[in-house]
């Protein structure tokens, strides 16, 4: 794979607030450890997370930030910022003295990315900020995840960002799983209740987390129930409820609804290790896209996920083998994330009737098939999650072909970021045609490429003119409006024919990230990402013939 | 976006607590111990039962929640290798700090109130908290055991100070009345925050009423079990199932415990510090229900008035002791001295003098002007507590106005590292004073002595402070008025720097005078904040049209000014104020103007009405702190009789960048030009004068003029409001403008008539030529006849409209004299002067002290170490910008150069807090 900074050593990374996301980057530490021996890797977290991170391998050092003592502060009246502002510096200080020699951050947020630049470590892997506070994303790969969380092109990608964030570092060896230390103490307090659960059932103990980040995400409490029914009714399980003590409002009335002995809620009863601890003596898991999905996978419990609303299995599914991705069918997803909905139609689309068929199947072993009469795949894809030749997770449907129109683009993406980004030998279908015929569904695309076409001319130009000492300043103006129009319809092409905005938003974080101030050297980088564009378009069209 | 509740509370104990340690930290956080001494022997008490029977050593850390002033740290540090003490007032740490001195073994942290960070979890052996558990807000308990739990060791343990028995629950966010819980639900509570309940023992040490109320003093001992402690609100549930009341009035009891004080500390002779807890409930806690005037002076006449000695005890006097002195002040101050000797022998009956054990006391009538028994010791007392003040760190020059006896000016003298002078408004006391004792050594150490005359602004220089002698502020109130006046009136208007709000009418004629006010404090460059309320018009005039009687229709005014007032609050709780300047008829209800005061904001009414038309000051005078009338006389005595703080005269006046001379086109002259004009409504005697106009060539421009015979030739654009800059067209492009002041009784001039409106100084400011109706008051601004020329009946201005016709030289120069006067003496400017002159001789200090406590000026003290964040806190500061980050990141822009480390920290900061309202919202589902 393709390499920017290939030799680490002192590693600061960055991912500040959520428990997923630091799983999530559990086989990008591993890789890096792996690839770099005597690393000191260091991570960045909220204060609260910290010491869960305790059972994360292979971290050096955790370093909190009491975030919620910042903002308390900024809020209070009087001279409450000047703490926050002591506070703050006092971090950076503390921070600057670790001497960093490269730091990871896939967190898009503002704040990380003005602490980095405060920071001031030379190579990055991801967001960080200009002097001027504007966002920064040196690598192809980060650009690439930022570019495929924007809502536009979620569905085009089929990279799980687990892979991109660790391309983003650069890790070529890593583990296939997420990585988590089980705790023999927790082991044993979760045996306990077990076994003073005193079920009934003898059958596998299926853990079912029933609560999830977004109200939108998570699933009729009646679904569950119903679920619960068959499989402690119809299969002789043990069902536990996981979940946290605010998820209890959701949890407690599935309790009371199954009535059943072989029931039982840990809701608020269990700390992170301990419920890594639970997960790992349960056979399956049944939950939506959260946190406890990714403990299980990390404990080597395989899921049956269900990605509801705004979730996207190919985005943030379960990463390892063999895991059950429940993705419904309907036009309005994966909805947008950071919008409400009163109607969330997609949660009608998977039946317990489904779930307790793959829960049960997935405890007797791999499953790599499903019939199309327990699983329409018009109204849900069931997916296996599988590795790729290249240690790329990827989701292979296994209830018949899904009626999904993206697919062909996923699939065309997908070969030509592997290739493109990582160097690797991509296989290409032999191409039918060049770009100058308008095939079916690549309407738009010639279009792009037309364009980056032109702006490497215009960049030639610009340089002659440059460098020219006679020219005049209004054809240097003229040239620079020239450019402005052209990288404006560019972006307007990605907006219009949304199966290329991907293409062309890798093209606006590029162009973001110019780097200095001469005219000649800008115009040479502008020149390359006009070039990046139009390969990548030639590219797309050929993995496309194939898909 | 709301904020947290738990940080408000935490706001709201901050803010208290900070309050009441500046005041007296002895008597708010240590049983109102006079001295030190016995504060720590409590402490010595009370921490001994706290600690009893728990192991201590020098690896043991404790931790003490509310340690105040560090009462039981300082025995806490004798049992335990390391104690932790956590508070939430920072004065009350800093208190700590100074009062404690160095000690390693103990550690003060100022905390958030509701949590115990920094502290590293699994890290405390003991934790503890006496006296403050019961005063917090009962979620703010819920989140200490929460924390509790957080840091103490498996083995550790907890003992909390609460009160059990009958539940008594007060408002929320009351962080003075005692809590009490039931013995059940404090143990629910206990449990359902994964402790075990190992003792409660009855603390019968500490004598604090709690029997009275049906509630014990109680020492719980708890210890961390295994279960996970439950969430802080489930805990707060147990506690309080109910919730907290929402019906006490959490100032009321602070009012009366202060009040209180200060009457024990008056009876005691302590007569400051009564003064001081007086001034505290006024500053602090005011409310409808507490009349402090009437406390106030009942205090002052406690503390001051003993019984007066009788012939016997009056003692003998020296006549070398007064001879003695007098070759002193010959020497040092010859004019006093000259002054003395024409009053040597006139010293009145009332004046007396008697022999205590300290040295000679002087009376005056019933007033003693020195302490009755220890003189000596108590002025050196109340010297060294009145330098405490922060206002004389960095005074060059003290004052002390009264001399009595003298005591405390030698006291003065000795403790005091700057000049010392003292002014005695009554020289038949300074006489009393040089015959009843030798004051040779005082008089020579005094810098200045001023006696019987007024004090002199000159000499009152920039480091000057004032200290008034309780006993002169009741004996010669006047006197100390006007020293206070001297020494703080004019520096105030160059050292202060008051947030000041100009609040406008509806709509009137008064809405351009708020403007010009605004505009005028801006170019005087203050930090005005003026609030347009003219666009609340339309709804305010809807009611005449959907309510046809007038009672109802008085009934939904109200309400909406209500509504008006309220969101002024909600304005001025954005964005703070220290002055609030009302206009005549601002739509602001009394109890808004309440609520300002209790926020210690100064109210201002500027009433430029006829008072005797305009009668709502009756109700409203007593809402303001100061009221300024256009009138005097009867006027001044009767809105200071309805109950307004001061009342002082202030003419209204011009604004010279408005109402200037203009240069008009031909076609605006044509419009607006006439050789006689008046501007103005159609008043009664207006329209009585000038129906005998219709044969001069006159325009009259204003409303409610009729329009039939014989106005029809007269009045301008079917009697039309004209606006301001219309009207200063007709004023420039006019030969001869009338100015007739409006009755709605007389006819023609109002012989009664005494106040000046605004339109005499727009005229004379804008070099117009005027006649004026005659006006009692008007020969005060302008000298009749050479920059005014005024009429007395209709013939009489008949006469001088023909003269001034026929005399244009006459008129320019007139008109340029007016001109001259006009923006001499007559603009915003001046008045304002004038009115803050007015507000900063008795409100300097208080504005000051404001100043000092400003949010801002705090988070400039703290940047002292960071000139860039300290320029950046002075900048937005200065634009006026809320004192939060939001205020000092209001001029960062991204993508226009280089941000440099402090910006960059800032935005830092800023972003933090975007992304965990973000995170807190999708918590909460606000985003599904």
């Amino acid at each position: 794979m393709k390499k920017r900074y290939p030799h680490k050593s002192r590693v600061l990374l960055v991912n500040i607030t959520r428990l997923g996301d630091m799983l999530q980057a559990t086989p990008t530490i591993a890789g890096i450890k792996a690839e770099n021996p005597g690393c000191h890797i260091t991570v960045l977290v909220e204060k609260q997370f910290a010491e869960v991170c305790k059972i994360i391998p292979n971290i050096d050092e955790i370093v909190g930030i009491d975030l919620n003592f910042v903002c308390r502060s900024i809020s209070r009246e009087k001279d409450g910022v000047i703490d926050a502002y002591d506070y703050m510096t006092k971090f950076v200080d503390d921070l600057r003295s670790k001497d960093f020699d490269y730091c990871l951050n896939m967190s898009s947020s503002a704040y990380t990315a003005l602490l980095l630049n405060l920071i001031g470590i030379k190579r990055n892997g991801g967001w960080t900020s200009d002097e001027e506070g504007y966002r920064v994303i040196e690598t192809e790969w980060a650009r690439l995840f930022a570019t495929s969380v924007f809502h536009q092109n979620r569905q085009y990608n089929s990279l799980n960002l687990v892979d991109v964030f660790r391309c983003s570092a650069d890790v070529d060896q890593h583990p296939q799983k997420l990585l988590i230390n089980v705790e023999k103490h927790a082991l044993e307090h979760c045996e306990k209740l077990v076994q003073d659960a005193r079920f009934t059932n003898t059958g596998p103990l299926v853990a079912i987390q029933a609560g999830a980040s977004q109200g939108k995400r998570q699933w009729n409490p009646g679904h569950f129930v119903r679920l619960i029914k068959i499989l402690t009714e119809q299969h002789n399980a043990r069902v536990v409820l996981t979940g946290a003590e605010k998820e209890r409002n959701i949890i407690d009335p599935i309790v009371a609804g199954c009535a059943s002995p072989n029931v039982v809620s840990v809701a608020g009863k269990t700390t992170v290790p301990q419920l890594a601890a639970m997960l790992s003596i349960s056979k399956v898991l049944v939950t939506g896209d959260t946190g406890p999905m990714h403990i299980s996978v990390a404990v080597g419990t395989p899921v049956i996920s269900m990605f509801l609303a705004s979730a996207y299995g190919f985005e943030t599914g379960p990463y390892s083998a063999g895991n059950i991705v429940l993705q419904p069918v309907i036009g309005c997803g994966p909805c947008n994330p950071n919008k409400p909905c009163s109607k969330p139609d997609c949660h009608d689309t998977i039946s317990p009737e489904l779930v307790a068929y793959l829960a049960v199947a997935r405890t007797q072993g791999e499953v790599r098939s499903v019939p199309a009469t327990v699983a329409d795949p018009r109204n849900v894809v069931v997916y296996n999650s599988v590795f790729d030749e290249y240690g790329f997770m990827d989701l292979v449907a296994i209830n018949g072909t899904p009626v999904d129109p993206h697919t062909p683009y996923r699939v065309a993406y997908r070969k030509l970021w592997l290739d493109d980004l990582g160097g690797f030998d991509v296989p290409k279908p032999v191409a039918k045609t060049g770009l100058r015929v308008m095939d079916q569904g690549l309407d738009g695309l010639g279009r792009i490429q037309e364009c980056a076409t032109h702006g490497q001319q215009l960049m030639d130009v610009l340089v002659s003119l440059v460098k020219d000492d006679r020219s005049s300043v209004v054809s240097l103006k003229n040239v620079n409006e020239q450019i402005s129009e052209l990288d404006r319809k560019i972006e307007e092409l990605g907006f219009t024919y949304g199966h290329f905005g991907a293409l062309t938003r890798m093209f606006v974080f590029a162009k973001e990230n110019l780097q200095g101030s001469d005219a000649v050297d800008l115009a040479s980088q502008m020149k390359s990402i006009y070039g990046d564009l139009e390969r990548r378009c030639q590219k797309f069209a050929v993995y496309y013939a194939g898909a | 976006m709301g904020r947290n509740p738990l940080d408000k509370l935490a706001d709201q104990m901050r803010t208290d607590w900070d309050r009441r340690v500046g005041h007296d930290y002895r008597f708010w956080m240590g049983d109102g111990h006079l001295d030190d001494a016995h504060m720590w022997k409590t402490g010595e008490r009370d921490c001994a039962t706290v600690l009893e029977g728990i192991p201590g050593g020098a690896t043991a850390t404790a931790l003490e929640i509310g340690c105040g002033v560090g009462r039981l740290l300082k025995t806490a540090s004798q049992h335990f290798g390391k104690v932790i003490g956590f508070d939430i007032s920072r004065l009350a740490v800093d208190k700590a700090r100074q009062l404690i001195g160095s000690n390693a073994s103990i550690e003060l942290v100022v905390g958030s109130g509701i949590d115990l960070q920094p502290v590293d979890s699994n890290s405390i052996d003991f934790v503890y908290s006496f006296a403050a558990l019961a005063c917090m807000p009962v979620p703010v308990i819920a989140s200490y055991f929460n924390e509790i739990k957080r840091v103490l060791r498996p083995t550790g343990s907890a003992r909390l100070q609460v009160y059990l028995g009958q539940e008594l629950s007060v408002h929320e966010s009351d962080t003075l009345h005692l809590r009490s819980f039931t013995p059940d639900n404090f143990l629910k509570a206990a449990n359902v925050a994964g402790f075990t309940v190992l003792s409660c023992v009855k603390n019968d040490i500490s004598d604090d009423g709690s029997a009275g109320l049906g509630i014990s003093n109680c020492l719980i001992t708890l210890r961390p079990n295994e279960q996970l402690s439950a969430s802080p609100d489930d805990i707060a549930k147990a506690l309080l199932p109910n919730g907290e009341s929402k019906e006490v009035n959490p100032v009321a009891l602070e009012a009366w415990m202060a009040l209180n004080y200060a009457e024990a500390l008056a009876d005691d002779g302590h007569a400051q510090k009564a003064r001081d807890a007086v001034d505290y409930v006024v500053a602090h806690c005011q409310s409808a229900t507490i009349d402090t005037r009437d406390i106030l002076d009942r205090v002052i006449a406690k503390s001051s008035a003993v019984v007066a000695p009788d012939s016997a005890e009056v003692t003998a006097v020296d006549p070398s002791v007064f001879e003695n002195n007098l070759g002193v002040l010959r020497d040092k101050f010859p004019a006093v001295h000259a002054r003395v000797l024409a009053a040597r022998d006139s010293v009145p009956s009332t004046i007396s003098s008697k022999m205590t054990k300290d040295g000679v006391v002087l009376f005056s009538a019933t007033t003693c002007l020195d302490h009755p028994e220890k003189p000596r010791s108590a002025a050196e007392a109340w010297v060294r507590r009145s330098l405490i003040e922060t206002r004389f760190n960095a005074a060059k020059h003290i004052v002390v106005t009264g001399f009595g006896a003298g005591y405390h000016v030698e006291a003065l003298i000795e403790q005091a590292k700057v000049p010392v002078s003292c002014v005695e408004g009554d020289t038949a006391l300074f006489v009393a004073a040089l015959k009843a004792r030798d004051v040779r050594q005082l008089l020579a150490g005094l810098h200045t002595l001023v006696v019987g005359s007024e004090v002199n602004a000159t000499s009152m220089d920039a480091g000057t402070e004032l200290l008034v002698r309780p006993q002169m502020a009741v004996l010669n109130p006047r006197f100390v008025e006007q020293a206070k006046s001297s020494v703080y009136s004019k520096r105030g208007l160059t050292e202060l720097h008051p947030r000041i709000a100009v609040l406008g009418p509806f709509h009137g004629g008064t809405l351009p005078t708020a403007q010009y006010s605004m505009a005028a404090l801006q170019r005087m460059g203050h930090k005005v904040r003026g609030l347009d309320v003219s666009g609340f018009n339309d709804g305010y005039m809807l009611f005449d049209g959907f309510l046809k009687q007038e009672p109802r229709r008085a009934v939904m005014r109200s309400q909406y000014i209500d509504v008006v007032s309220n969101t002024l609050l909600e304005a001025f709780s954005e964005k703070p104020i220290d002055i609030l300047i009302c206009m005549a008829q601002a739509p602001i209800s009394a109890k808004a103007l309440t609520e300002l005061r209790s926020r210690g904001v100064i109210t201002v009414l500027w009433f430029v009405e006829d008072y005797l038309r305009f009668t709502y000051w009756h109700q409203m005078a007593k809402f303001y702190d100061f009221v300024f009338t256009i009138q005097k006389g009867d006027c001044i005595d009767r809105i200071r009789a309805a109950g307004a703080g001061a009342v002082h005269y202030l003419p209204t006046a011009c604004d010279p960048t408005f109402h200037a001379p203009l240069i008009l086109s031909e076609e605006d002259k044509e419009k607006w030009g006439s050789p006689i004009s008046f501007v103005g409504a159609g008043y009664h005697n207006r329209q009585q004068m000038f129906s005998t106009f219709s044969s001069y060539p006159f325009k009259i421009w204003g409303s409610e003029w009729p329009t039939g015979k014989p106005f029809d030739r007269m009045v301008q654009e079917e009697s039309r409001r004209v606006k301001p800059e219309e009207y200063i067209k007709v004023f420039n492009a006019t030969d001869v403008n009338l100015n007739l002041h409006s009755s709605s009784e007389r006819d023609g001039v109002d012989p009664t008539g005494d106040f000046v409106n605004p339109r005499t100084f727009e005229l004379a400011s804008a070099g117009a030529f005027q006649l004026c109706d005659h006006r009692s008051l008007l020969s005060e601004l302008f000298e009749v006849g050479k920059e005014i020329v005024t009429f007395t009946d209709l013939p009489d201005l008949k006469e001088k409209i023909a003269h001034y016709q026929a005399h244009p030289e006459e008129r320019r120069a007139i008109a340029e004299a007016a001109r001259i006067r006009a923006l001499r003496d007559h603009t915003y400017e001046r008045r304002y002067e004038e009115m803050l002159s007015i507000i900063y001789a008795s409100k300097y200090e208080h504005l000051r002290q404001r100043e000092h406590n400003s949010p801002w000026a705090e988070m400039i003290r703290r940047a002292d170490g960071d000139t860039e964040l300290k320029e950046r806190c002075e900048r937005a500061c200065a634009r006026g910008e809320e004192p939060a980050l939001d205020g000092l990141i209001a001029d960062i822009v991204t993508g226009q150069g280089k941000l440099t480390e402090v910006e960059q920290k800032l935005l830092f900061l800023h972003h933090i807090r975007s992304q965990v309202l973000r995170m807190k919202r999708e918590e909460a589902g606000l985003n599904n």
